[in-house]
């Protein structure tokens, strides 16, 4: 009897083994592993940046975070309109006095990049309009409540024509302005060159699947092991989403709308997206969203799409090279290009109208 | 009943109780509300806590509430109330952003629908 005791025991013991075991391997199961989709929020360039990598290990997508942290925050201070020790800032100052001053090469490729939009947009793209944004008072972090400027101090400046073209770049790496009223404010760009680089620094580091969105400017680069990245595209007026597509691959995107950065005044909304021809907010579109080959093309195009008027667009997208655009007009109403009809989603029927154009 | 069998009968306990908690709890208790001031997390509250939290941020105080599986801005400085405006959070990916106050909330859970947003 003993003997068989023992044995009962034994088995026991082994069961008891058996299922400890298994209880080990039960719970690293349900470990959770990392998940592959790692991301931060920074609050830079005067906006949201949201940065995400698909199956890069948590340490090394942090350090990527960290340096693009860095980097964004020198981009902040370097292409800074009106902070006034920012080099933008104090060429703008030098521009004013008849002087030259030094850029940057980040801020010469800008202007570089801003002047040949300006021109393929017909000037509806142009960033030497800092001083009309001051005098509307969308220079400064938080415009304090008052009315908008006197209609003799927008055409006072209008009537001075500030453009990027009469800026140029010299040798030594200097820029003049022949007009002292440009102030350069590369607002409608500087987002999307900053995620152009900002993914060029992830690719460097050897990421291939991430998203860089810099306010509403994004770029996607790979896709989520095999799955498309989806993008939504947030309802101009109202809650939710207007509408989906996905990316995968190299794409970028850009939604410029009249509801960023805004003002209620006498029961008018003034937005910061002006016309360089008027001084005045851009009228006619609540929003426009582009798809583009690179993010700063998007956020020019998106921009100077914005600005333009319900018969000038679909031809201003031919000039600025693009093919997918979706435009929401005042009322609400969606007009899209083919090329953007065949990649939007809308959940159900939308509440909306919607036209497809010609193409562009 | 013997030693072993005791512990046989912890152990089988034990496991019931941990896979009920994962196959039963896993997606719920993995649905978090993400607070950021200035990019840096401040906290991170299961979307089932119930309560208030005061956020100190450069502008003054955001208040964000979770209640029953959601989350909102309840009140935070800014002109433009654009905090307030995004209403409730609850799907992944969801997110609110009070500018001057520099906060973000964002919703961190695995029904995600959209990987980030255009506007």
């Amino acid at each position: 009897m003993r003997g068989s005791d023992k044995r009962g025991g034994w088995r026991q013991w082994l069961a008891l083994g058996v299922l400890l075991g298994g209880l080990t391997m039960i719970g690293f199961a349900f470990r959770e592993p990392p998940d592959p989709l790692q991301s931060r929020r920074l609050m830079t360039m005067g906006t949201v940046v949201d940065l995400s990598t698909y199956g890069v290990p948590p340490d090394e997508a942090r350090e990527a975070f960290d340096a693009l942290e860095r980097r964004f925050a020198g981009w902040h201070h370097e292409w800074h309109a009106w902070a006034p020790e920012a080099p933008l800032a104090r060429a703008n100052a030098a521009f004013a006095r008849g002087e030259s001053a030094e850029l940057t090469p980040d801020l010469a490729t800008l202007l570089r990049h801003a002047q040949h939009y300006a021109r393929a947009s017909g000037g509806l793209f142009d960033p030497a309009i800092g001083r009309l944004l001051a005098l509307w008072g969308f220079q400064q972090d938080e415009r304090p409540p008052g009315p908008p400027p006197a209609g003799e101090a927008i055409a006072e400046l209008v009537n001075r024509h500030p453009e990027v073209g009469a800026v140029s770049l010299e040798a030594d790496g200097r820029a003049r302005s022949i007009n002292p009223a440009v102030a350069l404010d590369f607002g409608g760009i500087a987002k999307g060159y900053a995620v152009d680089l900002a993914v060029a620094e992830l690719r460097a580091r050897g990421v291939t699947n991430a998203i860089v969105n810099a306010g509403g400017n994004l770029r996607a680069i790979g896709d989520k092991a095999g799955q498309p990245w989806r993008i939504g595209i947030r309802n101009p007026r109202g809650e939710g989403v207007l509408g989906w597509f996905e990316l995968a691959g190299d794409a970028a995107v850009s939604t410029s709308g009249d509801y960023e950065r805004f003002f209620d005044w006498a029961g008018v909304r003034y937005h910061h997206i002006l016309d360089p021809r008027s001084g005045y907010p851009a009228i006619g579109a609540a929003a426009v969203t582009v798809i583009a080959d690179s993010a700063e093309h998007a956020d020019a195009a998106s921009s100077a799409l914005l600005i333009a008027g319900p018969s000038e667009w679909l031809a201003l997208a031919r000039e600025l090279g693009v093919e997918a655009v979706l435009r929401v007009d005042e009322r609400g109403a969606v007009q899209m290009t083919p090329a953007m009809a065949a990649r939007v989603h809308f959940d159900g029927a939308p509440g909306w109208p919607v036209e497809i154009t010609a193409a562009p | 009943m013997t030693r072993a069998d005791r512990l046989l009968l912890a152990a089988s306990l034990a496991l019931l109780a941990a896979l009920y908690r994962g196959l039963w709890f896993g997606d719920r208790q993995a649905a978090e509300v993400r607070i950021t001031v200035e990019g840096r997390e401040f906290a991170r509250i299961s979307l089932f806590e119930n309560r208030l939290v005061e956020v100190p941020g450069p502008a003054g105080i955001t208040v964000v509430e979770i209640r029953d599986g959601r989350a909102r801005c309840l009140s935070s400085p800014g002109p433009q109330h654009l905090c307030e405006r995004a209403g409730w959070l609850a799907r992944g990916g969801d997110s609110a952003v009070g500018l001057p106050n520099r906060v973000s909330i964002e919703i961190l859970a695995p029904d995600r629908r959209f990987d980030t947003f255009t506007y």
